[in-house]
């Protein structure tokens, strides 16, 4: 009983920090049309930060890494947020504010800036322990409450369900206000939002950034759960997982967001990762895993190409009456057809 | 050469060795109807193009109300009261026709993110007001009862009106059209030209590039002559229409 009641908790945690993730791709994406392949490694960033300012000063270990700061939880997270935010700035600045490309540039280029992160961090051991990763990242403020694991894991459920919530009401908010139609219309097509007067180089950058907000939030809370990271976790190829679950949840919808979320990353990823493996094929499931999120991106773009839960349409306020409108043909006869 | 809402002097760029616009120069007055025609290759996309910032000033000088706007990116020429529309319709299309139309109202307090995640009031106080006259002006352009589509569902013609209609909400000083008859039915023809006259009476200044001759001959009180990527005359259409390098232009001649 307490064994599914401690599974059941761990995948609501990840459900919650990979839906954090993808409501951030889909500010960028779904809302903006930013096109980010190298979203997964501001996640990465949020996660090395927040993982370094949690542990102890390195030397008494056999880890490398950078400032090893002793800080409490939620700074952790913070700086995860804030270097993640800087570093999309960086990247969307440089590409953006730059050169202007064209959105499908744009992802090329992120591509590249995702290998480059990747080879670097492996490369690089004095910064993050290179290829074998950072661990040993202490739970967050346990060292007050001294839980036992599973209502630890009840506890810490809690903390991400509030995160996002919060973060969901922050995207919703957005999206609903004349800031949001401003990035749908850029979504859109930008040439046509800068002739009337819309900054896209910054309103594509404050999305660039809220997004990597997201991902480094995401990934703070990641490495403070599972206690480690490695490069390994961080490749392209899990990108296109939070892109999967976004376009088969819905663009632009939040709710379709976490829809894909639920389906992709939580019953596909992980609700299989604890599946007994099959004796003689050990990348069996892996491998499935894998082959059954390409099926249903497949499906859903070929039946269903708006996602599960589509973008919703606008509506007009009701209670406006044009003057005479909806114009009946018969008023048209008696009435000069000047507004009163 | 001085006075004019928009002042062109000696406007030259070439694409690679292609020279688009070679010495173009005109003015054009405050409250008329300009006309910018010309053969296909004159030049004149290249010039509203230009005008609009959509692409890089390599030589000449734009002057707007008085101001040189030569060089500024697209949307700060935008925000000062220059607002283009484009040959082929370009509308949002994954954004209903209203939300198409709440996008170009200037000065939205709206945009800000602190507005948006603490007072969100702010902008819905100001839609409801540009609610009210995007309503209005749909109405006024027959769009009414689309206002909830969304707008890559509309025909052709329906987003032309749009086009024209969105620009509007735009609030223009001057208002550059791009063949805004192209593609369009003799019915519609007629109603666009309305449409524009009341735009002019309601005191925005525009300028067309149009190949529909008639119609400039009816709407336009100030007509540029474009040939080769420059300006061949400037006047009123009846006088232009004896202009002798304007027929070579238009009709070719034996010597060219």
């Amino acid at each position: 009983m307490n064994d599914i009641v401690y599974y059941m908790a761990t995948l609501a945690v990840l459900f919650c920090i990979y839906n954090i993730l993808t409501l951030g791709l889909n500010i960028q994406f779904g809302y903006t049309g930013i096109l980010d392949f190298a979203y997964i490694t501001f996640l990465a960033a949020g996660a090395y930060f927040a993982g370094v300012s949690a542990l102890p000063r390195a030397g008494g270990t056999d880890q490398e890494y950078i400032l090893g700061l002793s800080w409490p939880f939620p700074l952790t997270l913070a700086l995860g947020a804030v270097v993640a935010g800087l570093l999309g700035v960086a990247v969307g600045g440089t590409i953006l504010s730059r050169w202007n490309l064209r959105s499908d540039y744009l992802g090329i280029v992120t591509v590249a800036f995702g290998t480059i992160c990747y080879d670097l961090v492996g490369n690089l051991t004095p910064l993050f322990n290179g290829w074998f990763g950072l661990r040993g990242i202490p739970q967050p403020l346990n060292r007050l409450l001294n839980l036992n694991p599973n209502t630890y894991t009840l506890f810490f459920l809690g903390v991400c369900v509030v995160i996002m919530l919060v973060l969901w009401l922050v995207a919703n908010r957005i999206y609903h206000s004349p800031l949001g139609r401003t990035m749908r219309a850029i979504r859109e097509d930008v040439d046509v939002a800068a002739t009337f007067g819309k900054d896209t180089v910054k309103v594509r950058m404050l999305a660039m950034c809220i997004g990597c907000v997201y991902a480094g939030i995401a990934g703070g809370l990641l490495i403070e759960f599972i206690g480690g990271i490695a490069p390994d976790s961080w490749t392209t190829a899990e990108t296109f997982i939070v892109w999967a679950a976004m376009i088969i949840g819905g663009q632009g919808n939040n709710l379709g967001a976490a829809v894909g979320t639920l389906l992709v990353t939580v019953v596909f990823i992980e609700g299989t990762r604890f599946l007994p493996p099959v004796p003689g094929h050990p990348l069996l499931i892996a491998a499935a895993r894998n082959i059954a999120i390409g099926v249903l991106l497949i499906v859903t773009l070929r039946f269903h190409p708006q996602g599960l839960v589509p973008e919703r349409r606008a509506r007009a306020p009701r209670g406006w009456q044009a003057p005479g409108a909806p114009m009946p043909a018969s008023s048209l006869s008696n009435n000069p057809g000047v507004g009163r | 050469m001085t006075g004019g809402i928009l002042v062109v002097e000696g406007l030259n760029h070439a694409f690679g060795g292609v020279k688009a616009v070679a010495g173009c120069t005109f003015s054009l007055d405050a409250g008329r109807v300009g006309a910018l025609i010309g053969p296909n290759g004159a030049g004149k996309s290249t010039v509203v193009n230009l005008l609009a910032g959509a692409l890089p000033l390599q030589r000449g000088r734009i002057v707007f109300e008085g101001g040189d706007i030569g060089g500024w990116p697209m949307y700060r020429i935008a925000r000062r009261g220059l607002i283009r529309t484009f040959q082929l319709s370009r509308e949002f299309g994954g954004l209903s026709v209203l939300e198409n139309m709440l996008v170009p109202p200037p000065h939205q307090q709206g945009e800000d993110l602190l507005n948006a995640l603490f007072r969100p009031s702010v902008g819905r106080c100001e839609d409801r007001r540009h609610v009210s006259k995007a309503l209005e002006v749909l109405n006024t352009f027959g769009l009414y009862n689309l206002r909830d589509q969304y707008a890559r569902n509309l025909s052709g013609g329906e987003k032309r009106l749009l086009e024209l209609a969105r620009a509007v909400m735009a609030e223009p000083k001057l208002l550059v059209l791009d063949e805004p008859m192209a593609g369009v039915n003799p019915a519609l023809v007629e109603r666009l030209c309305e449409h524009i006259l009341r735009l002019r009476e309601a005191g925005i200044t525009l300028l067309l590039v149009e190949h529909n001759l008639r119609v400039v001959d009816q709407i336009c009180d100030q007509v540029i002559v474009m040939a080769y990527g420059r300006t061949l005359a400037v006047g009123q259409m009846a006088e232009l229409r004896a202009h002798p390098e304007v027929i070579r232009a238009y009709l070719g001649s034996a010597e060219a």
